[in-house]
């Protein structure tokens, strides 16, 4: 009797596949080491971008906590127009969602809370400006 | 209109030099004591701004250069229209507020908010109102109060490019801004003081321009106001409806396009302004000033507009203001990269 090749087994196969086998299990350490430093990555960003929007806001805060105290000594410190719109950025910062970063609004209340800190500056004649925050987009001549 | 004969031309009359760098701006001091002669600003790239007056020998002089203020460019400059303040706009994102006593100039208030270069100011007719916009796509209203205080009313966003010129309209509190994205747009408040865009006039819904609009001029009744263009058109707008009216109901209606003026000019037109007149001068980058007139007709179904003269060569580079004196209506001012400012007298029989 002639002995019947086994169809599912290809004895060349381990030889062939070799490089894919390598390719795999080099892929897998890659993708575990990824994972970890990833992790760790992310976590260093997730500190430093919290940090930022959170010393931002906390300036922000901050001065009006003083121009608060203000108004409390003295009520007419500040003209009628210039305390509503102390108002409304102490509103904006209210309604700053701190605990929710995927929220896709958060780039454009960090921009409206920004221009009405400017708008006040400006009336005030203050050149107080956040140190810390990035300075406008491209230039376009 | 004036009986006087003869061909009609647009001479010059005195050439002004001392800028050290391109003139960028005009403004007539629109509230002079009586009989008091007209004083000039002009503003430039040499970062400073020179007030130009007649002297007793008929030829003007630069009585004062107001510098060391701006460190940069000053881009423009308009007179409060009591006509003691003057207010001028620089690339270095400032706005500076010069009071005019005693014969001097002071800087007493510098106007900090834009993010970069301030192209153009306006004062409101009412005087309390100051309109700044700059190539940051934002116009500030500003409001003077006691001890030259000024506080921002107003950040108004909308344009998606640089904002060349503010022009308050000359009665009411209507504001209109002219921008490198090709529209115009008419602010008004609420009476509240919220500001918001009441109109935007565009290609096209309104037979607006097609490129970058430069300039926009109101005449002196506020109904009609001309813009111009880096499509090298003018174009007159009706503007007699009171966009700062609430409307009720549906049918809001909207300053409408009147004429075009094509064909003028070969250049990007910088600069147009109408006279207490019935005169509109252009200047463009292909060194020419037009002049047209205002005809009221009867047959046609509004104004149209008719060219009077064309002057060639008027600046040995592209001419960057126009501007009407408002005392002498037939006196025009003009400035140019060249560095020089000139002064022309429109002479002859336009209606002949």
């Amino acid at each position: 009797m002639d002995q019947q090749p086994k169809d599912d087994i290809d004895i060349f196969e381990p030889t062939v596949t070799l490089d894919q086998t390598h390719y795999q299990e080099g892929y897998k350490n890659g993708y575990d080491d990824g994972l970890v430093s990833g992790k760790e990555d992310g976590r260093q960003v997730g500190l430093k971008m919290g940090f930022q929007v959170g010393e931002e806001l906390g300036f922000y805060q901050g001065c009006l906590d003083v121009w608060m105290s203000a108004i409390r000594l003295d009520q007419d410190a500040f003209s009628a127009r210039v305390r509503k719109n102390m108002e409304q950025l102490a509103a904006l910062l209210s309604n700053y969602p701190l605990s929710d970063p995927e929220n896709n609004q958060v780039q454009d209340m960090m921009e409206k809370i920004r221009m009405k800190f400017r708008v006040i500056m400006a009336s005030l004649g203050a050149k107080l400006d956040y140190e810390g925050r990035p300075t406008s987009s491209k230039e376009d001549f | 209109m004036d009986g006087r004969g003869g061909a009609v031309e647009l001479r010059e009359t005195h050439r002004l030099t001392g800028h050290a760098d391109r003139a960028w701006a005009l403004a007539w001091n629109p509230n002079l004591g009586a009989g008091a002669s007209p004083v000039l600003a002009s503003c430039g790239g040499d970062k400073t701004v020179r007030i130009w007056k007649r002297a007793p020998d008929g030829g003007w002089q630069c009585t004062d250069v107001l510098e060391d203020t701006h460190n940069r460019t000053v881009r423009s400059c308009a007179w409060s229209p009591d006509g003691k303040l003057l207010a001028t706009a620089s690339f270095d994102a400032t706005t500076a507020i010069w009071e005019y006593s005693g014969g001097d100039f002071e800087c007493v208030a510098t106007l900090e908010g834009h993010e970069n270069e301030v192209k153009s100011a306006s004062w409101s007719q009412s005087g309390s109102l100051l309109a700044t916009c700059s190539r940051d796509k934002a116009v500030w209203i500003w409001e003077m109060q006691p001890g030259n205080e000024y506080e921002c009313v107003a950040v108004l966003q909308g344009h998606t490019q640089d904002v060349k010129m503010v022009q308050w309209h000359p009665i009411l509190d209507i504001l209109v801004s002219v921008s490198y994205d090709n529209t115009i747009k008419v602010w008004a408040d609420d009476g509240n003081d919220e500001w918001h865009c009441v109109q935007t006039l565009t290609e096209a819904d309104n037979c607006g321009h097609s490129s970058t609009v430069w300039s926009i001029s109101f005449n002196q009744k506020g109904n009609r106001m001309v813009t111009c263009s880096d499509d090298c058109t003018l174009k007159i707008w009706d503007t007699s409806i009171d966009l700062s009216q609430p409307e009720t109901g549906e049918g809001h209606e909207s300053w409408q396009h009147v004429s075009t003026l094509t064909g003028y000019h070969g250049r990007t037109i910088f600069s147009a302004h109408w006279s207490s007149g019935d005169f509109i001068a252009s200047g463009a980058g292909d060194d020419a000033i037009c002049l047209f007139v205002e005809e009221k007709s009867s047959m046609v179904e509004g104004p149209s507009y008719r060219l009077i003269l064309k002057k060639e060569k008027a600046h040995d580079m592209d001419i960057n203001s126009v501007r009407w004196c408002p005392q002498d209506p037939r006196v025009l001012a003009s400035a140019s990269d060249d560095g020089t400012v000139k002064l022309w007298e429109l002479r002859g029989n336009i209606l002949a």
